[in-house]
C-alpha cells in the first residue's frame, strides 16, 4: 500500500468519532460526518476506502444509510463496518444482509478496531489492484482480437473467389473454400491464370498461427504468382520460392505447398508437393488416386534445396482434390481426428459430384465431424474437374526452331488426351517430323529463329492439322517425287519426306499468305474418344 | 530415344529405341557407318523398341544400303504397322526383306 486510505467515520456523538479518529489518524486519512444524510455525500464526493458507520443515530440511521449506499453505483464498492453498541444478533445479521462487511461491538477494543480495519482496507486495496489488473487484461484482450480480426481479413481478403471464370456448361470446373479458425492458421488457396490454356493452382498452408502467419502467407502467394509468371515447371517455381522465403527467415516460419499448372488443351497436370498433405484425383471411372510423392520439404525453412515435380494426364471428368491439414485433423468433442481414411471415403462417395458439390460436401462433413468443438486450425479445400478436350481445337506457337523437336511430345499428349488411334498418332509424328524439317531447311536457310505455329482441331471425323510459319516462301508440295523404282543404293537420300507426307494424308494444301506460308492437311480420325482399340 | 546396336554371330544389329526421326537419325548414321567401316557387311533394323521412322529414319537404311552395296546384306524386323506402312509406300519394301522376328532376319542374311 503506497498511498494513505482514506477512512469516513459516521457517527452522531462527536466523542465517539474524536475517539475513533485518535485511534485511526496515525495510518489513514479521516474524513467524519456527524449524520446520516452528511455520511452519504462524503462518501459520494470523498470516495472513502471504508467506513465506519454508527448504527444509531437520529434521522437517518446507520442501516438506511447502509441501504443508500449500496444502492448507488458510484459507492456500493466501499466496504462499510458497522460500529454500534447493540448487541444483538438479529441486528448483527440486519447489517451483513445490508452488504456490510463487518460489525464490531461497543465499547470498542482499540486492537481490534484496528485489525478489523485494516484488514477491510487490505482487502479493499487488493480488490482495486485485481479490477486494474482485469481492465488491463480485457483491453489488451480486445486488442488482441483486433488483431485476430485484422489477421482473418489479411488472409480472407487475399483468397480469389472469381470461380465463375471457370464456369464449363454451368458447373464451376474449379472450386474452392477456406474456412479460418476462431486465430488465423495461415492456410491459403490460389488459382490464376498463365496463358490461355495454363491454369496454376495452389494451397499452403503456413506454420504458425495470427498475424505473422498471415502475413507470411500473402508473402508467399505474392512470390508464387510472380514466379509463376515466368516460369512453367512447379519445380522450379517452388525452388524459387524456397530461396527467396529462406533468405533472412530469422522467425523461422514455413510454409507446406502444393502447386500445380495444368494444361487445359492437352489435360496435363505438372505438380510439385512441398511437405503438403497429399492430393487427390478422384478419376471419371470414380477411382480414387493418392498422390502421395512428395517432391522436397516445406519451403522456407531451407535455402538451396532443388525440388522436384511430376506430370500426370487427367482425362475428361477427372478432379483434382487439394486440401490442408485442417481438414484431415479436425478434432471432435472426444479428441479424435477427422483423418485421411474419412476424407477418402467421402471423395469415394462424393467426388464426382462435380467441384463445387464435393468441396461443400466435404466441409460440411468436417463440420458434422466436429460437432461444435472448437476448431484449432484452418479447413481450406480446392477442387478442379477438367472438363475435358474432346472437340476442341488446339494451337501452340514456337519460337525456337530448335523447339520443334518438342512438337512431337507435345502432340503425343493432345492425342492421348484425346485417345486418338496409336497407328494414327505415329503417322501424325511422321508428318510433322518431315514437314518441320523441311520447313525449317528451307523455309529458314539463313537462320534459327522463326515463328511456327502449329494447330490441330477435329471436324466431322476430320483431324485438321495447320502448320504457319513465317519464312520465306516455301511450298513443299512442289517438291519433285522420288524414284521409287530405282535400287535402294542408287537412289538419292532426300526427297521421301513430303512423298510420304502426301501418302498418308488424305488432303493437303499450300497457300502463301502474306509473309507466311499455311499449309493445311488432314487425315480421317474416326470419333476422337470412340476409338475402338 | 537413344539408339543400340550389337554385333551378333557377325551380324549387325541397329535397335532405335523410341523414335527414329530427324531428332537422331545421324546418330543412326553413325553408328552404321562405323559397322560398315569395322568391316561389317550384314546389317538388321530391329524396329521392336521403336514407336515410329520419319523419312529421316528411312535415310538411314537409305545410306546403309549405300555403304554396303551389292555384295552386302540389309534386313528388316518387328516393325509396327505404322513402320511397316511406310516402308511399303518408299518401295522399300520391293527392295529389302522384312520379317516378323529378329531370328528369322539372321537366318536370311547368315547364307
Amino acid at each position: 500500500m503506497t498511498e494513505r486510505q482514506t477512512i469516513l467515520v459516521v457517527d452522531d456523538e462527536t466523542l465517539n468519532i474524536e475517539l475513533l479518529a485518535g485511534l485511526l489518524k496515525a495510518d489513514s486519512k479521516i474524513l467524519v460526518a456527524k449524520s446520516g444524510e452528511r455520511a452519504l455525500k462524503i462518501a459520494a464526493s470523498g470516495k472513502p476506502d471504508l467506513i465506519l458507520l454508527d448504527v444509531m443515530m437520529p434521522g437517518m440511521d446507520g442501516y438506511e444509510v447502509c441501504r443508500h449506499l449500496k444502492a448507488d453505483e458510484e459507492t456500493r464498492g466501499i466496504p462499510v463496518i458497522f460500529v454500534t453498541a447493540r448487541n444483538d444478533v438479529d441486528d448483527e445479521t440486519l447489517g451483513f444482509e445490508l452488504g456490510a462487511v463487518d460489525y464490531i461491538r461497543k465499547p470498542i477494543s482499540p486492537p481490534i478496531l484496528k485489525a478489523r480495519v485494516k484488514t477491510q482496507l487490505a482487502l479493499m486495496q487488493q480488490q482495486r489492484e485485481l479490477r486494474a489488473a482485469h481492465s488491463v487484461i480485457k483491453s489488451s484482450k480486445e486488442r488482441m482480437e483486433e488483431e485476430l480480426n485484422v489477421g482473418r481479413e489479411i488472409q480472407m481478403s487475399m483468397m480469389p473467389l472469381n470461380f465463375a471464370a471457370f464456369t464449363e456448361s454451368g458447373t464451376p470446373s474449379l472450386f474452392a473454400r477456406l474456412e479460418p479458425a476462431r486465430e488465423v492458421g495461415g492456410d491459403f488457396y490460389d488459382f490464376f491464370e498463365l496463358s490461355d490454356s495454363l491454369l496454376c493452382l495452389c494451397v499452403g498452408d503456413v506454420s504458425g498461427k495470427g498475424v505473422p502467419a498471415a502475413l507470411f502467407m500473402a508473402v508467399t502467394k505474392t512470390l508464387i504468382r510472380s514466379c509463376a509468371a515466368d516460369r512453367r515447371s512447379t519445380a522450379h517455381i517452388v525452388t524459387h520460392v524456397n530461396e527467396v522465403l529462406s533468405e533472412d527467415n530469422d522467425s523461422c516460419m514455413f510454409v507446406t505447398l502444393f502447386i500445380a499448372i495444368f494444361d487445359r488443351e492437352i489435360g496435363k497436370l505438372n505438380f510439385t508437393n512441398a511437405g503438403h498433405n497429399p492430393p487427390y484425383i478422384v478419376q471419371n471411372d470414380g477411382q480414387l488416386i493418392r498422390l502421395g510423392a512428395r517432391h522436397g520439404p516445406v519451403a522456407g525453412a531451407i535455402p538451396g534445396i532443388a525440388y522436384g515435380e511430376e506430370t500426370r494426364l487427367l482425362r475428361d471428368g477427372d478432379t483434382l482434390f487439394v486440401y490442408t491439414d485442417g481438414v484431415t485433423e479436425a478434432m471432435n468433442q472426444a479428441g479424435s481426428l477427422y483423418s485421411e481414411e474419412r476424407l477418402a471415403e467421402l471423395l469415394r462417395e462424393k467426388g464426382r459430384d462435380g467441384s463445387k458439390a464435393a468441396v461443400e460436401a466435404c466441409m460440411s462433413s468436417v463440420s458434422q465431424f466436429e460437432a461444435g468443438a472448437e476448431r484449432a486450425d484452418d479447413i481450406t479445400l480446392l477442387a478442379f474437374t477438367f472438363s475435358g478436350v474432346r472437340g476442341a481445337s488446339v494451337t501452340r506457337t514456337w519460337n525456337k526452331l530448335q523447339d520443334t523437336a518438342e512438337v512431337n511430345t507435345w502432340f503425343d499428349q493432345f492425342a492421348q488426351s484425346r485417345d486418338l488411334d496409336a497407328a494414327l498418332t505415329r503417322k501424325i509424328n511422321l508428318v510433322l517430323d518431315d514437314l518441320l524439317s523441311n520447313i525449317i531447311s528451307y523455309a529458314y536457310p539463313e537462320t534459327d529463329t522463326g515463328q511456327i505455329e502449329t494447330g490441330f482441331a477435329f471436324e466431322d471425323g476430320q483431324l485438321q492439322i495447320t502448320l504457319i510459319d513465317d519464312g520465306i516462301p516455301f511450298d513443299p508440295l512442289s517438291a519433285a517425287q522420288p524414284d521409287l523404282d530405282t535400287p535402294l543404293e542408287d537412289r538419292a537420300l532426300g526427297g521421301l519426306g513430303i512423298f510420304l507426307v502426301r501418302e498418308l494424308m488424305d488432303d493437303i494444301s499450300y497457300k502463301r499468305d502474306g509473309d507466311r506460308n499455311v499449309l493445311k492437311l488432314s487425315v480421317h480420325a474416326g470419333s476422337p474418344g470412340c476409338n475402338p482399340d | 530415344m537413344s539408339i543400340l546396336s550389337s554385333k551378333i554371330q557377325g551380324v549387325s544389329v541397329i535397335l532405335p529405341d523410341g523414335r527414329l526421326d530427324t531428332n537422331n537419325y545421324l546418330d543412326a548414321e553413325k553408328l552404321v557407318a562405323a559397322h560398315v567401316e569395322a568391316g561389317d557387311t550384314k546389317i538388321i533394323f530391329d524396329f521392336s523398341k521403336t514407336d515410329y521412322v520419319s523419312s529421316a529414319g528411312l535415310r538411314v537404311i537409305l545410306k546403309a544400303a549405300k555403304l554396303v552395296r551389292a555384295d552386302g546384306k540389309i534386313a528388316l524386323c518387328n516393325s509396327n504397322e505404322q513402320i511397316h506402312e511406310v516402308l511399303e509406300i518408299s518401295g522399300f519394301l520391293d527392295m529389302l526383306d522384312h520379317y516378323g522376328s529378329l531370328e528369322e532376319a539372321m537366318q536370311s542374311v547368315a547364307d
